[in-house]
């Protein structure tokens, strides 16, 4: 494991009188996957949407490689362009290809130009499995296919990490799998990754390290197998026994 | 009294004269209208509260008004307050004038068509091109306003066909469009009814023609 990459401290926010994040600190080293989970309204949307700046925290301080970029001086795209997100629901422009929706933002931002944009967009596709899809538009695909899509996209600016906001839970019971291989690829081939979700075989095969929220708080964090196997809080223990009875 | 082929041989080639002034306007007038009407939209559900509050100032004016008193003060009253300002005689061409009410007219319609579709353009699609590290600005355009736009395009073409209509009271205003084009006919020849009677088949054939192409741009975009 590398060093420190993303580093939180003290992180709170409120929406109005609701506060949904409690000072909550984070540390997430080079090539490290750390899964969160918890029960709904716990805040890890929230929290995932603060460390990229989609919601302004409160108080507390998001460091990316030692730089708070919750400061106004922060160049807050520069950071988006290294840590990239995938969502819940996809997301996909739908008006662009599949390969224009994996291209655009590079030949926006990193002024690649279109054709060797379009050569590493074919490249990430095939790595997701959708060469064959890279014409046609993201309406005609399944969910599976759309955030494998929505994965590819979010590869192409060459990431130093990804976030990951339940990518599964839109998605039919049979198609999840197919984009959590994707993801699995990822993790061994030592992407970092911030991962939200409530798939319980993947926290505990694939993160190195859980994080279980609950109302705003850290209630518990360590390793991987030690909180999804032998959890030291009574909330951890009840909340994955739930999940086990399912 | 009927509608016979020497008639048709004088009322013909004025109808067609003024064919060509009401299109001149109404597609001119739609255009920038369009700009006009975009620049307002984007006004109104923008953060800037001056140039909100002067959008919701226009439309309420064009709103509030007959589009027949809107016209006679653009050709009578602005013209007539520019020279009191100047201290010369100003006269407004009526094409002109009537290319301004149209462009004023249309673009008050298409600024709430334009705010509404900005801002219901998914916030997904906006969140996830700011998770890429996309401006603002390149955010607006590459993915706010393509799916806007798409989805006003009917609207906009509907407008256009009421504002091909709405050329027709320019010819209060002197404006030499099909509407006058008959006025004129029938002031000279006293052929009241089939005067007015070809100009009306001259509208429906018009509009049914606009109305046939708004039913292909439709089904066009739907089935993409
Ligand atoms: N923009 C917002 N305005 C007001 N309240 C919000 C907003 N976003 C989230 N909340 C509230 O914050 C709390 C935490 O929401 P959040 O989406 O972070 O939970 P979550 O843990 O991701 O839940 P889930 O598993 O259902 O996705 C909820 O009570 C939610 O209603
Ligand atoms: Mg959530």
């Amino acid at each position: 494991m590398g060093n420190t990459m993303i580093k939180v401290n003290h992180l709170s926010k409120a929406f109005g009188d609701l506060e949904v994040l409690r000072d909550i600190n984070m540390e997430v080293s080079e090539g490290e996957v750390v899964c969160i989970i918890g029960p709904s309204g716990s805040g890890k949307s929230t929290f995932l949407r603060c460390i990229n700046q989609l919601e302004t925290p409160t108080s507390g301080e998001v460091l990316y490689k030692g730089e708070n970029i919750c400061d106004s001086t922060a160049d807050i795209r520069k950071f988006r362009e290294e840590v990239g997100m995938v969502f819940q629901r996809f997301n996909l422009f739908p008006l662009k290809t599949v390969l224009g929706n994996v291209t655009m933002a590079p030949v926006l931002t990193k002024h690649r130009n279109k054709s060797e944009a379009k050569e590493i967009g074919m490249e990430l596709l095939k790595k997701v499995g959708l060469e064959n899809k890279a014409h046609v538009m993201p309406s005609t695909l399944s969910g599976g296919q759309q955030q494998r899509v929505a994965i590819a996209r979010a590869l192409a600016m060459e990431p130093a990490a990804l976030l990951f906001d339940e990518p599964t839970s839109a998605l039919d019971p049979e198609l999840v799998g197919e984009v959590l291989n994707v993801m699995k690829d990822l993790a061994k081939e030592g992407m970092t990754m911030i991962v939200v979700t409530h798939e319980m075989a993947f926290a505990r095969d694939v993160a190195d390290r859980v994080i279980f929220m609950a109302d705003g708080y850290v209630v518990e964090e360590g390793p991987a197998k030690q909180v999804m196997e032998n959890p030291k809080e009574e909330r951890t223990k009840t909340f994955l026994s739930r999940f086990l009875n399912q | 009294m009927g509608i016979d082929l020497e008639l048709l041989q004088t009322i013909g080639p004025m109808l067609f004269r003024g064919l060509k002034v009401t299109m001149e306007i109404a597609v001119i007038g739609i255009l920038l209208g369009f700009i006009l009407g975009s620049l307002c939209g984007y006004a109104l559900q923008g953060r800037n509260k001056i140039a909100k509050g002067i959008a919701n100032l226009y439309v309420w004016i064009m709103r509030g008004t007959p589009i027949v008193v809107q016209a006679l003060y653009v050709y009578f009253v602005v013209p007539e307050i520019i020279g009191l300002i100047k201290g010369e005689r100003m006269v407004l061409d009526p094409t002109l004038a009537g290319i301004l009410v149209i462009t004023l007219n249309a673009g008050a319609f298409i600024s709430q068509l334009v705010r509404g579709a900005l801002d219901s353009v998914d916030i997904g699609q906006k969140e996830a091109g700011a998770s890429l590290g996309l401006s603002k600005m390149q955010i607006m355009i590459h993915i706010i306003i393509p799916p806007a736009f798409r989805s006003i395009i009917p609207s906009l073409f509907n407008q256009f066909i009421i504002s091909v209509k709405d050329t027709a009271l320019l010819s209060m205003i002197s404006v030499n469009e099909i509407t006058r084009q008959t006025q004129n006919f029938v002031m000279r020849t006293y052929k009241t009814i089939p005067g007015y009677t070809v100009c009306a088949i001259f509208y429906l054939v018009l509009l049914s023609v606009l109305m046939i192409v708004q039913k292909l741009v439709e089904k066009k975009i739907a089935s993409k």
